[in-house]
């Protein structure tokens, strides 16, 4: 009889390890079980966007998530802080291409594969503008200038080595004109002002810091650098069409784990962007913003950042910018 | 008028009432903490604005921005440490005037030069927006290098008796800043391969290093040593600065607001610049320049009103041409651009009722502030009767929350806790600490703008000498080092013929 009862208490305590064995796995079905941190890499509208976001998310989760700001570096030192955390779901990082070009520039030891893809979230297409002065109508009059005249084409940028840097440097040597220009880094969204002083012949940057003054008859915007129009600027042809054959460059931005993340976790953070990008809220601040919200999936996320990085390291290397 | 008389009932709505009185407060508390800035609580208020309509949105977000900028000057007065980094120029008579037991005396003063340069920029805006616009945009690289170097040039007055140690300091606060990654090129500077310090030496966290720990250390050992100093708290009244006293300073806050708007409006430059250079203007001026950093009220008065008179200076690019001047205006863009408003040429044209209402809201905000600080003045000089050992624990806890905030960052509290170190040392050594704070807040822009100035000239020096602006800035630079070495000869002579003097009555006496 003590026998059976011994037995029994060892069955007991078996079935009760595999109940909550099974409890576990309900327990990890029911993430987030507390709040999740989002860092945030830059201020400006990457971190407006990151903070909606966000707030968004949160109201498809269990638990809210916490956009939390860790900027410097060029966006290393965020990344740097998220690649360290335990790969349980509770650390994302609100990334962009910048996790390459911080990479390349050696400012990083890891690359993009220290982090698993969640989902794509926004993409930001990059612009041209010349002074409404200059008299260039298009992409094409404004190379032509440029090769007739003696001068170097002053472009405005926001920093060697950033995202627009690149994206004037495909550009140009599409054009045909890389060897006459010269790239004159600025802060945060000060190239605008540049251009219209005439302190530069031509600036990248993003489009809404264009518009208004295209809409003020003080910029001509020439072209976007996508391979398609871009819904804030009908009007505006994509560069390929004006002339830079083939030429797609834009910016994404999405969310990101440590590397190892578990794929059910990855897959409830996936579904609560899916469904915050999908929210009339967060496309009407696009609009307003000026960003596109483009929902991708983890795995088409992954071989986009995958395809992109190998661009961007073909195109730093070309121009000397990779360590 | 009838975008006018929309606004007008937009604003007078008790809920937009509301967020722009809540803005302010929180604003004020977030400035007046040592440690936190006002850019951090508008970081924290924009997702709470997402919720709220267009005007309540606005206004709270304007006044949590003006509310933090005129709550620097309470920690600078009382505690001598400035809440941000526009009130360090506070501090200089500020905090001397708390010790002299004057301290309601230059918190109201403070409040209201604040109020007096916020609302004169806010008229300036009104009146002149396009062309000031206009005018602030031909400030390029070499315009803005130029303002710079005028700026450091104020190192001669805040040096005191040695200028040698002075420049020593100022140095120390330019080679602080080139610690990180280096925005134009890239490239990571003094961080060893260290990717944690790409970040950088942030302003806030050098500034609240420099002024609360040596202070700190200093009040403890003194503690330690039974010498502590002891304040009269009881004879703290709340005393506002009288109507002659007013009339007095009156064209001095016109003057000092005037710069203030003018700094302000050039994108890339900021409330601290304006501060010491209203500071040094003050001073230069005055007809009793000795009494400056011994607790003189015109040196609280002309950089608060320049600092705030900043605030409708910055408003002037953000609103016209959508260009931020620093990271606080850039967090408003983002708030504005949620709601609808694309600040640009066209806000004037298409978004009238939206321009007034931003308008009421930054009257209102002042309002708010002058009200709520002139009648907080009762309760904050209660916190002088806190026995400053105690104080001072309190302070630290502060400082280590603050800096740490700024960016969820460790490495900030430890780098606060070093750079404090070191000041208490330079502060021994008679080095005085302003001066490294102006570097500070003006070696990135200097360095900055040399270069983009450098690059768009294809390498050529001539570019410094093509502007009429920039060289009449140099010639300001020249005319205050050359001034500052005429009056140090002139009062050495004196000395000597005084001495000369003596000795010649002696031997006459012999």
């Amino acid at each position: 009889m003590t026998k059976m009862t011994l037995k029994s208490v060892l069955l007991g305590a078996t079935a009760s390890v595999f109940l909550l064995a099974g409890l576990n796995v309900q327990a990890r079905a029911e993430f987030p079980e507390k709040p999740v941190e989002m860092t945030v890499l830059f201020g400006g509208t990457a971190q407006t966007i990151g903070q909606l976001l966000a707030d968004l998310m949160s109201k498809n989760m269990a638990n809210s998530v916490v956009a939390v700001s860790r900027t410097g570096g060029g966006g290393a030192v965020g990344y740097s802080h998220v690649q360290s955390t335990p790969a349980d779901g509770y650390n994302m990082v609100w990334n962009s291409n910048s996790v390459s070009t911080s990479h390349y520039r050696g400012n990083m030891k890891f690359n993009y594969e220290a982090f698993t893809p969640i989902a794509r979230v926004s993409v930001e297409t990059p612009a041209l503008a010349v002074s409404a002065d200059s008299g260039w109508k298009s992409l094409e009059d404004m190379a032509k200038a440029v090769k007739a005249g003696d001068s170097k084409l002053k472009v405005g940028i926001s920093g060697n080595g950033s995202f627009t840097h690149l994206t004037s440097a495909a550009l140009f040597d599409k054009m045909g004109i890389a060897d006459k220009v010269v790239y004159v880094p600025y802060g945060k969204g000060k190239a605008p002002v540049e251009l219209l002083a005439k302190r530069v012949d031509a600036a990248v940057q993003w489009p809404g810091q264009f518009i208004p003054h295209q809409q003020a008859g003080k910029l001509s915007i020439l072209c976007v650098t996508g391979k398609d129009r871009i819904p804030q600027l009908k009007d505006t042809p994509s560069c390929a069409e004006a002339g830079a054959t083939d030429l797609n460059i834009t910016m994404w931005r999405g969310l990101a784990a440590p590397a190892g993340t578990p794929a059910d976790v990855v897959a409830k953070l996936q579904d609560a962007a899916k469904a915050a990008i999908a929210s009339d809220e967060f496309q009407s601040a696009a609009d307003k913003i000026g960003f596109e919200a483009s929902f991708l999936p983890a795995d088409e996320f992954g071989s986009l950042i995958a395809s992109d990085d190998a661009a961007i390291s073909e195109l730093m290397g070309k121009l000397g910018l990779k360590k | 008028m009838d975008a006018f008389a929309s606004a007008l009932g937009a604003v007078s709505d008790p809920f937009t009432l509301l967020a722009i009185v809540t803005g302010a407060i929180i604003g004020i508390v977030f400035g007046s903490v040592p440690g936190l800035t006002y850019s951090m609580a508008l970081a924290l208020v924009l997702p709470i604005t997402f919720k709220f309509d267009t005007s309540a949105a606005v206004g709270m977000l304007l006044g949590t921005y003006i509310g933090g900028m005129t709550g620097g000057s309470v920690s600078a007065i009382l505690l001598g440490i400035p809440g941000t980094p526009s009130a360090a120029a506070t501090v200089l008579d500020g905090y001397k005037m708390t010790r002299n037991g004057r301290a309601g005396l230059a918190l109201g003063g403070a409040v209201l030069a604040s109020g007096f340069g916020g609302v004169f920029s806010l008229l300036v805006m009104i009146v002149s927006v396009d062309l000031v616009a206009r005018l602030a945009i031909q400030f390029g690289p070499v315009e803005i290098f130029a303002l710079v170097l005028f700026g450091l040039s104020t190192i001669c007055g805040l040096a005191g008796k040695s200028l040698v140690r002075g420049m020593i300091a100022g140095v120390i606060g330019l080679l602080l800043m080139t610690i990180g990654l280096d925005d134009m090129d890239g490239v990571a500077r003094m961080t060893f391969g260290w990717t944690p310090l790409l970040q950088g030496v942030d302003l806030l966290v050098a500034m609240v290093g420099l002024f609360a720990v040596p202070q700190i250390m200093k009040t403890l050992i003194d503690y330690k040593l039974d010498r502590a100093f002891r304040l009269n708290a009881s004879g703290v009244r709340s005393e506002l600065p009288t109507f002659r006293q007013l009339r007095n300073s009156f064209w001095l806050m016109f003057r000092c607001s005037a710069l203030g708007t003018a700094v302000g409006s050039i994108p890339g430059t900021g409330g601290p610049i304006a501060a010491f250079l209203a500071y040094d203007h003050a001073k230069r001026f005055s007809k009793e320049p000795q009494r400056f950093g011994k607790g003189k009220l015109d040196g609280v008065m002309a950089p608060e009103s320049a600092n705030n008179a900043v605030t409708g200076g910055a408003m002037i690019p953000l609103l016209s041409l959508g260009i931020p001047g620093d990271p606080a205006t850039a967090v408003m863009l983002g708030g504005f651009l949620i709601h609808g408003l694309v600040p640009g040429p066209m806000l004037f044209t298409t978004n009238k009722p939206e321009v007034y209402l931003i308008y009421l809201a930054i009257f209102v905000a002042y309002v708010t502030v002058v009200v709520f600080q002139y009648f907080g003045i009762r309760g904050f000089v209660k916190l002088l009767k806190v026995p400053p050992h105690l104080m001072a624990v309190g302070i630290l806890i502060m400082c280590g929350v603050g800096t740490f905030a700024i960016r969820n960052s460790f490495l900030d509290v430890y780098m606060m806790v070093g750079v404090g170190l070191i000041g208490y040392l330079l502060m021994r050594a008679r080095i005085p600490i302003t001066p490294i704070i102006l570097g500070l807040v003006l070696g990135p822009t200097l360095e900055r703008e040399f270069r983009t100035a450098v690059i768009m000239s294809e390498g050529s020096f001539g570019v410094f000498f093509s502007s009429t602006t920039a060289v009449i800035f140099y010639a300001l630079t020249i005319g205050v080092i050359g001034f500052h070495f005429y009056g140090q000869m002139r009062d050495a002579k004196k000395t000597r013929d005084a001495a000369n003097s003596k000795k010649a009555q002696q031997q006459g006496a012999n």
